[in-house]
């Protein structure tokens, strides 16, 4: 067994394994992990109606979003 | 008659009395308007499959709430409790109140969701906690408020800024260390593995290298990153000139880490990148473990403070008025409805009502007012509309007064010095100072910095604290383990030292003690009578007599109906009335007898309850509050561990002798108000004693929160149970006896275990000084000395109780 095989084998296994802890590291900053009853019982919502849900509420914010560019355009000086 | 359950809420109830419908070709019952006003709503609007994500769940009947949503308009409201982002937006927290399971999340925030101008709506299912962006412009707070209500919840504001912010954080912040550390450690463990076969069987220097690299990498981000709270605590123990456990753990790991990179680098020596992480992982769970226990109590005081109202009806001149709390002034007239909480001490000015005084004297049995009789805030008005002047501002009151103790004490919870502590304080000092003379002496013996540095960094590594480090949290890991198999939870690891330590035991009566509920004594039928009569008429009222009276009836005969009662009346303090078939039915006290013209036999020391069909005595019942099973043995065993055992009651002194007695205190204080319960555990304090405290009530909150060791019963208030330290799930005496017990041995395993770790460095350092520690001696004498640890704490597990046997 050479050098190289024992430095590829161990740095490919930790890298491996940090991606994954990153990524759960990640999931916790975010607070995806904050409720864990809800966590769990999510998989038993999920589906169409959730993700109607989801984009109507990005809808409502876009909404909002535009409508508050138009005032400031009212508002501003005129270009 | 059949029993069916109510579509909406899914209770179950006669079929006689629900409210039937047609929909659909569908026959639908409900039992009360709140329930089909929801299921309407939600037919309507579209929110059906909610009954489908309910399942068999049991729902609270819908309440309706009126009025007060004015309120949330207000700007003192608005200053308090909402958050405004920059670009417009408001932000409040909320409690949602009667959230039994998921679906009613998912409801909740479907129809907040739907709500125009809602722009976002989360809500926790763990603690019900939710928090709702809105756009001002759009929607106003009311009406958010009113369309949770409208399906049958109800939402209280709080300040996240209180305290829990900052809990979550820290839990956050400690949890995403903990992965960190576990992850590298872990992977170092299978490189050490490498490492040591290597070491006996041999390995080329090439690959040690390697290893030595990878650990090196896998090292650094446990001791900078989850470590960095021990160089911050050492960090502060600097500045207040304390040398501490963070102080040992963060010099040890550093100085071990300096010493690997050392070796890794000179190609010389041994790596101990192992003991670094290993060292750092198993200190930072015991921590961890600290910080979850501490989030709890934060949750239900939130829960008091925002169910505390901020406004109050007052009358001047014949005008009603909402007027905030802060601006009633002594004098003012204020209403009180029923159901409302007071806020602000008074007197009694025009009609009568009952009060619910539980939450200050931990009596069950509600209190009649009249007229000059004194209001206090925190009780609850029951039954009718009353008109009373205010004796206190709001600061002043009770309430406040109660809620500002509670947050101070919890504050000012008073910390017994850990022994671990103590232990580690000088064992590091004494370390620091051997390492440094070791170091000073080998370079004045051979003149040679390099070799003086190795073994004076060698000092250190060989006393490395893993086995003092280990030594508290293992033991105390068993303890708590063992406790929760006996239905006994402690909080905090740190209690059980504390107990183990404690002389005073304090006892609330009621709910701990007794059970906290009338129940008959002696029952005395005069004239045979029909009991499904008297099981009718205490059905009709809650009152804790009539519910002991009912529960009496129901565990002697089988066979009970219920019968339809007509005019039923319900005097205050006196009794119940009604009619059943032209016959007068009468229950109640001796007072209401006699206003019918019945004379009774009143003499009895306990509470007396009787029976009258037309105008007839028929029987008669004695009712007291029982003592929980096992109450004297358990006070027995406990005075027979030489702990004094005291009694601290809101009731009065007969009643409370009388249970004294009957448990066996000899010592024993009545008639406190709970700031009093407190002001006597701050006077145990002053003796030089370590009180443990337990209690039920929001009445004894204060004093729990003062006392050095809180037990709560597991059916206590919200509050009790959340500042207390140690919950007893199944509420028997006997647990108490059970957890000093356990805290007692668990104690001995951490003096031993601390006790061996000493000795072992005894050994060890000296050798170390000498120069003679070569890196197999270090590897086997750590983890030798680590499963001794282990290996002692397992012992507790054989403690045996009486029993058992």
């Amino acid at each position: 067994m050479s050098e190289g095989i024992v430095i590829l084998m161990i740095g490919v296994s930790t890298l491996l394994g940090a991606l994954g802890l990153i990524g759960l590291l990640w999931g916790i900053k975010t607070g995806q992990f904050d409720d864990h009853s809800k966590f769990i019982d999510s998989a038993r919502f999920d589906g169409e109606d959730a993700l109607r849900d989801a984009v109507m509420m990005e809808e409502k914010k876009k909404k909002r979003h535009e409508k508050k560019k138009k005032d400031e355009k009212a508002y501003g000086p005129p270009d | 008659m059949a029993d069916c359950t109510c579509t909406h809420c899914n209770l179950t109830f006669d079929e006689s009395v629900m409210i039937n419908e047609e929909h659909n070709g569908q026959t639908l019952h409900f039992c009360c308007r709140g329930c089909q006003g929801v299921y309407h709503l939600l037919e309507d609007e579209g929110l059906g499959t909610f009954y489908e994500k309910l399942g068999d769940t049991k729902l609270q009947p819908p309440s309706a709430l009126e009025g007060d949503l004015e309120k949330f308009d207000l700007e003192g409201f608005e200053k308090r409790y909402v958050t405004v982002h920059d670009d417009g937006l408001h932000e409040i927290n909320l409690i949602i109140e009667g959230i039994h399971c998921s679906a009613c999340v998912w409801l909740n925030e479907k129809v907040l969701h739907k709500l125009e101008g809602v722009m976002e709506a989360t809500i926790n299912y763990t603690n019900n906690k939710a928090k709702v962006i809105w756009d001002p412009e759009e929607v106003k707070l009311s009406k958010i408020i009113e369309t949770i209500r409208s399906i049958g919840y109800n939402a209280y504001p709080y300040d996240p800024k209180l305290q829990e912010e900052r809990a979550v954080k820290t839990r956050k912040s400690y949890y995403m260390r903990i992965l960190v550390a576990v992850f590298g450690s872990m992977n170092i463990m299978w490189l050490a593995v490498a490492h040591y076969a290597g070491y006996f069987g041999g390995i080329e220097q090439s690959f040690k290298d390697i290893l030595n690299v990878a650990e090196f990498i896998l090292a650094t981000p446990v001791l900078f990153y989850s470590g960095w709270i021990f160089f911050r605590g050492a960090y502060y123990g600097y500045k207040n000139k304390t040398v501490n456990m963070d102080t040992l753990v963060a010099s040890g790991a550093l100085s071990a880490y300096i010493y690997s990179i050392y070796a890794m680098v000179t190609q010389r020596g041994e790596v101990y990148f192992d003991s670094v992480t290993m060292i750092i992982t198993f200190v930072l769970v015991g921590k961890y473990l600290e910080v979850l226990s501490k989030k709890h109590a934060v949750d239900t005081l939130d829960h008091i403070i925002g169910s505390t109202p901020t406004e109050v009806t007052t009358i001047k001149e014949g005008v009603k008025s909402l007027v905030g709390v802060d601006n009633v002034i002594i004098g003012d007239i204020i209403e009180l409805k029923p159901g409302e909480k007071v806020v602000i001490d008074g007197i009694l000015t025009r009609g009568a009502a009952s009060f619910d005084e539980s939450s200050l004297t931990g009596e069950n049995e509600p209190v009649y007012k009249e007229q000059g009789d004194e209001i206090l805030s925190g009780s609850i008005c029951l039954d009718s509309t009353i008109h009373y002047e205010a004796k206190k501002d709001a600061s002043s009151s009770l309430l406040t007064s109660i809620v500002n103790l509670l947050e101070e004490s919890i504050t000012k919870k008073p910390r017994i010095e850990q022994l671990a502590n103590t232990v580690s304080g000088y064992f590091s000092t004494v370390i620091l100072i051997i390492a440094l003379l070791t170091f000073a002496g080998w370079f004045y013996a051979t003149g040679s910095f390099e070799q003086a540095l190795i073994i004076g960094i060698s000092v250190i590594v060989i006393a490395c604290p893993c086995a003092l480090g280990l030594a508290t949290p293992m033991a105390s890991l068993v303890g708590i383990s063992m406790s929760a198999k006996r239905n006994i939870l402690f909080k905090e690891a740190t209690f059980l030292e504390t107990m183990a330590k404690s002389r005073l035991l304090a006892l609330d009566k009621t709910g701990t003690i007794t059970e906290g509920k009338p129940s008959v004594q002696t029952e005395r039928v005069l004239e045979a009578f029909d009991f499904s009569l008297l099981y009718s008429l205490v059905n009709t009222s809650s009152h804790p007599v009539s519910k002991g009276i009912l529960a009496h009836l129901e565990s002697k005969h089988e066979k009970l109906e219920s019968y339809q009662l007509e005019d039923i009346k319900t005097i205050q303090a006196k009794g119940v009335e009604a009619s059943y078939h032209g016959k007068k039915l009468t229950g109640g006290n001796a007072a209401f007898m006699q206003a019918s013209g019945i004379t009774v036999d009143e003499q009895s020391e306990y509470t007396l309850f009787y029976f009258a069909i037309d105008d007839r005595l028929v029987a008669r019942y004695e009712l007291s509050d029982t003592i929980r099973e096992g109450a004297a043995e358990a006070v027995g065993m406990i005075r027979e561990m030489g702990i004094r055992v005291v009694m601290l009651t809101g009731d009065n002194e007969q009643s409370a002798k009388r249970v004294a007695e009957a448990v066996g205190i000899s010592e024993f204080y009545a008639r406190l108000l709970p700031d009093e319960k407190a002001k006597k555990i701050d006077q145990f304090h002053e003796e030089g004693e370590i009180v443990v405290m337990a209690g039920d009530g929001i009445n004894d909150t204060i004093a729990l929160a003062s006392s050095d060791i809180a037990i709560a019963m597991g059916n206590g208030a919200d509050v009790a149970i959340s500042v207390s330290d140690v919950v007893l799930l199944d509420e028997s005496p006997m647990s108490i006896y059970e957890s000093y017990r356990l805290s007692r041995r668990t104690f001995r395993a951490v003096k031993e275990n601390l006790g061996f770790s000493l000795m072992y460095n005894v050994v060890a350092v000296p050798l170390a000084v000498a120069g003679f520690v070569n890196p197999l001696v270090a590897a086997l004498s750590m983890s030798l000395s680590s499963l001794v640890v282990v290996g002692n704490s397992m012992r507790i597990k054989t403690l045996k109780f009486k029993k058992d046997k």
